[in-house]
């Protein structure tokens, strides 16, 4: 038996919402379903904007699609709602990913204009065209049919669409607090690192979308079925900026923050009616103000203020059964490390990179033996960096080819190049800053195919069992680093050294063949330089090949078995230290032609 | 034939209008990378105070125009002054911010001149000139003359004075451009004005074409925002050719089609956009990387 512990919170709120219409008359409670139906639009306004760091203006636009589509398909073309209803979400997914589109290709500024854009184009036909019903709107929308159950009632309503809540926002909250909410905000947060990590950005994006037009395309065919009328007002630029002050008032990254959110502005619109434009007032001076002091809004207060209280929640141990025997779940078993096809991890052939006119690698080669420590070398602006860029995929090269382990990769996309097992650091840290260090980690740990999160509507219970031993690998390997006791830590607030140790710990947690290290010993002291080179050795001995880019000198010579000097793009010298060190090509690139000579001239 | 040129008078002095419109958000996009979503709700500001001096103060229209560009000017250091610390941490965060400061402006318009728009006339006695066997009207001429005039003005500027090369170094390598003693945050701040002042004048001149009122914005910010990326965001002459382009597909979808005008630049935008992603003149920016 292993034992949960399960806090008040969640099964108090229930409750409260249960026995709630009991104290509210019959405008309240035809509110109440206001605020519920407007709590899931703003989740799925959450998953996008605040978990996939997507702005998306056109939410409520998705909202107005699940409504009218249902509304049309039962008035115009006499649909039972039940069948429309599924329809309906379906069109509302499908007008998601349409919007979503650019994204594969776009910044985020653009999608927000490109999103904008469709929310005024939706308005405009919803006003005008002849089968919208026009400003006028469709009235006379059937309620569902429900056996027993009359669903013209307020009250009935309100269950039915608490319900509806309850499961999504269980699965909004499964999302949040595994893998696929993990991957979400890895991208929100650095998306070259989240590539690099495996993430297929472009994907991703668009699920973001998906996932935000599934809950408002659900919302949307409740609202049409419940209130039975829809007009172009309620799905509107209006509701969309309030839509938008809901999820970055309540805390952009929190599902909680958005519900409590959509609660107080709909509550607010609602029972202060006549100071419409007071409300929109404040509400705007608040989006203002919580960007500008409170980023993580609400939500982000209050997990700031339980920190400082150390408030002791109360909480049930409640026993959860663990199949079979009473042993903790074991670890995956260590997948074994690519068998290597040849005696050679890595093969650049004649590599070239230009960036407009500046030729930032030319003809490059190298060959790095399985498991060598190999070095590279070379003046700022030789173009290392350029070269790691190009090996890990981030960068396309212009000619040339690279192969891994005998294997033509060229051209391969950084999450594709992480899958075979290329991992990288980058020169300035890259972190998922707002992740903890555990979370950092478990982003790389994280080797499921995308197609693994159809698990989150199939079988939901079996993701959390993954977590779960995910999430002890991690914090295995974060132990190995000594870094077990930051795991909470976010990873933005530890010290710069530590920050490059989790870096390293990421990079290793998705069991690279050929980790590529950027300036490693960089800010790192004496102390922590030794240990650096302790644990490059030991990731060697595991049979990793590692090939490190560094400045330090004294490093490089005692750990790289291999060199390869780069100077203005080219190869100029490739050896062991020694041989480097001696080269008078090398001595020239580095201090000039004059201590070159010097050099020479010495006995 | 006729009706082709006579309709493309028309599409191009509301294309002068929109062009604008498009190198007010293009001026602030090149100058910081943000995008800035209460822009056109500037436009409508400066439409307002405009037509509040010019029928409530009688003030002569030229003089009324200047207060409105003084007024959003200010408007536009304030919000700079405001989002100033988001600047260095999140650009997001701050585009954000200028949707909130969008629906302020809105209902602070709301509050001060009522939801409901009004009709202004033309400041100028709107003649119809026959100019071989078109016809041109003389506030159609004024439009241009004065886009054409604030256009000249900002190439100067950007140019030919000092400050105006230094938000071009900004532009161009902010940090480099810190190294040589250029205040950034006070070329940022005058970025916002500049643009905020051209969002008044936009305002101001599409008044009597339109209607003013405190929603007028949306369609007119979608407009400018596609315009502004068809030329390819953060270029001034981009914005020009995007901000005609849309004017002339305006006037030219008439008919049934002219309550669509929104789908339709919508629906144009989105095809532009995935066919060249970087718009015509291609992509001005600060590099953040």
């Amino acid at each position: 038996m292993r034992v949960a512990r399960v806090g008040p919170g969640a099964p108090l709120l229930l409750l409260a919402l249960l026995v709630l219409p009991v104290f509210l008359d019959l405008y309240t409670a035809h509110v109440a379903v206001l605020i519920l139906l407007f709590v899931i639009v703003a989740i799925g306004l959450s998953l996008v904007m605040g978990f996939g760091g997507q702005v998306n203006l056109a939410q409520a636009a998705f909202f107005g699609t699940g409504a009218y589509a249902s509304a049309i398909l039962t008035t115009a073309y006499g649909w039972n709602p039940w069948l429309a209803a599924p329809v309906a979400v379906l069109a509302t997914c499908l007008m998601a990913l349409v919007v979503g589109l650019p994204a594969l290709r776009v910044q985020s500024h653009y999608l927000g204009i490109v999103s904008l854009g469709l929310a005024v184009a939706v308005a405009n036909l919803l006003t005008n065209a002849g089968f919208t019903g026009g400003a006028s709107g469709i009235s006379k929308i059937p309620p569902l049919p429900f056996p027993g159950v009359d669903l013209t009632d307020d009250y009935n309503d309100y269950y039915l669409v608490l319900a509806v809540l309850v499961v999504l926002v269980a699965l909004a909250r499964l999302i949040a607090g595994t893998t696929l909410g993990r991957r979400l905000k890895a991208m929100r947060d650095d998306t070259v690192a989240a590539a690099a990590s495996g993430i297929e950005i472009p994907y991703y994006r668009l699920l973001a979308f998906l996932l935000g037009g599934l809950f408002a395309g659900v919302a949307g065919v409740l609202y049409a079925h419940l209130v039975r009328y829809v007009s172009p007002d309620t799905f509107g630029l209006d509701t969309m900026f309030l839509l938008l002050a809901m999820v970055i008032i309540g805390g952009q990254d929190s599902i909680w923050g958005a519900a409590v959110g959509a609660a107080l502005l709909i509550a607010a619109r609602n029972l202060l009616a006549g100071l419409e434009t007071y409300q929109q007032l404040a509400y705007g001076a608040l989006i203002v103000a919580t960007v500008v002091f409170a980023p993580r809004g609400l939500a982000g207060l209050a997990a700031a203020a339980r920190r400082r209280l150390a408030w002791p929640w109360p909480s049930l141990p409640i026993p959860v059964p663990s199949r079979g025997s009473a042993v903790p779940a074991a670890p995956d078993p260590p997948t074994p490390f690519p068998t290597p096809a040849s005696a050679v991890a890595l093969r650049v052939e004649e590599v070239s990179k230009r960036f407009r006119g500046l030729t930032a690698l030319s003809q490059v080669s190298l060959e790095v033996p399985v498991g060598e420590i190999h070095g590279i070398i070379g003046p700022n602006g030789s173009g290392k960096t350029t070269l790691f860029n190009v090996i890990s995929g981030v960068d396309r090269p212009g000619g040339g080819r690279v192969r891994l382990h005998g294997r033509d990769v060229t051209g391969r996309r950084a999450y594709q190049m992480s899958r075979l097992g290329v991992a990288r650091t980058f020169q300035n840290l890259r972190l998922f800053h707002r992740l903890t260090v555990l979370e950092n980690v478990m982003v790389a740990l994280d080797r499921d195919p995308a197609r693994a999160h159809l698990r989150y509507l199939v079988a939901p219970w079996t993701v959390l069992a993954r977590e779960r031993r995910r999430r002890e690998r991690a914090l295995g390997l974060l132990a190995e680093f000594r870094l077990e006791e930051v795991a909470d830590e976010p990873a933005a607030s530890l010290p710069y050294g530590r920050q490059r140790q989790v870096e390293i710990a990421r990079a290793l947690a998705g069991r690279p063949s050929l980790l590529l290290l950027d300036e490693p010993a960089a800010g790192l002291n004496a102390a922590e330089q030794e240990e650096l080179k302790a644990v490059v050795r030991r990731i060697r001995e595991a049979g990793v090949t590692v090939v490190v880019i560094e400045h330090n000198m004294g490093l490089v010579m005692s750990l790289c078995e291999r060199l390869t000097v780069l100077a203005h793009g080219r190869v100029i010298a490739s050896g062991t230290p020694a041989e480097v060190a001696g080269d008078a090509r090398v001595i020239e690139a580095y201090l000039g032609r004059e201590a070159r000579d010097r050099e020479a001239a010495r006995p | 034939m006729t009706w082709v040129l006579q309709t493309a008078i028309g599409g191009l002095s509301t294309g002068a209008v929109y062009a604008l419109v498009a190198m007010g958000f293009s001026i602030v996009y090149r100058t910081m990378g943000l995008v800035n979503f209460a822009h056109a709700d500037v436009v409508m500001i400066g439409a307002y105070v405009t037509v509040t001096f010019f029928l409530g103060a009688r003030l002569p229209f030229g003089l009324s125009l200047l207060a409105a560009i003084l007024v959003t000017g200010a408007l536009g250091v304030a919000m700079e002054r405001v989002l100033r610390p988001l600047e260095s941490r999140d650009l997001n965060l701050m585009l954000i911010g200028t949707i909130g400061f969008g629906i302020v402006l809105e209902s602070v318009a709301i509050l001060i001149w009522g939801s409901f728009g009004t009709a202004v006339p033309t400041p100028i006695p709107n003649l119809p000139l026959r100019v071989g066997g078109l016809v041109v009207t003389t506030y159609q001429l004024l439009i241009l003359a004065v886009a054409a005039v604030v256009t000249a003005l900002l190439f100067w500027f950007l140019d030919r004075t000092k400050l105006g090369t230094a938000m071009q170094a900004v532009a161009m390598d902010r940090i480099a451009a810190t190294a040589m003693g250029v205040d950034v945050a006070a070329s940022n701040a005058l970025a916002f004005a500049i643009g905020s002042g051209m969002a008044a004048v936009a305002g101001a001149l599409v008044g009597p074409l339109l209607y003013v009122s405190p929603g007028m914005g949306a369609s007119i910010g979608i407009k400018g925002f596609a315009a502004a990326i068809l030329g390819g965001f953060g270029s001034i002459p981009g914005a020009i050719v995007g901000g005609l382009v849309f004017g002339l597909i305006e006037a030219f979808s008439s008919g049934p089609l002219s309550a669509y005008s929104d789908l339709i630049t919508f629906v144009v935008f989105a095809l532009a956009m995935s066919v060249r992603q970087t718009g015509i003149f291609g992509e001005r920016t600060v590099d953040r990387a």
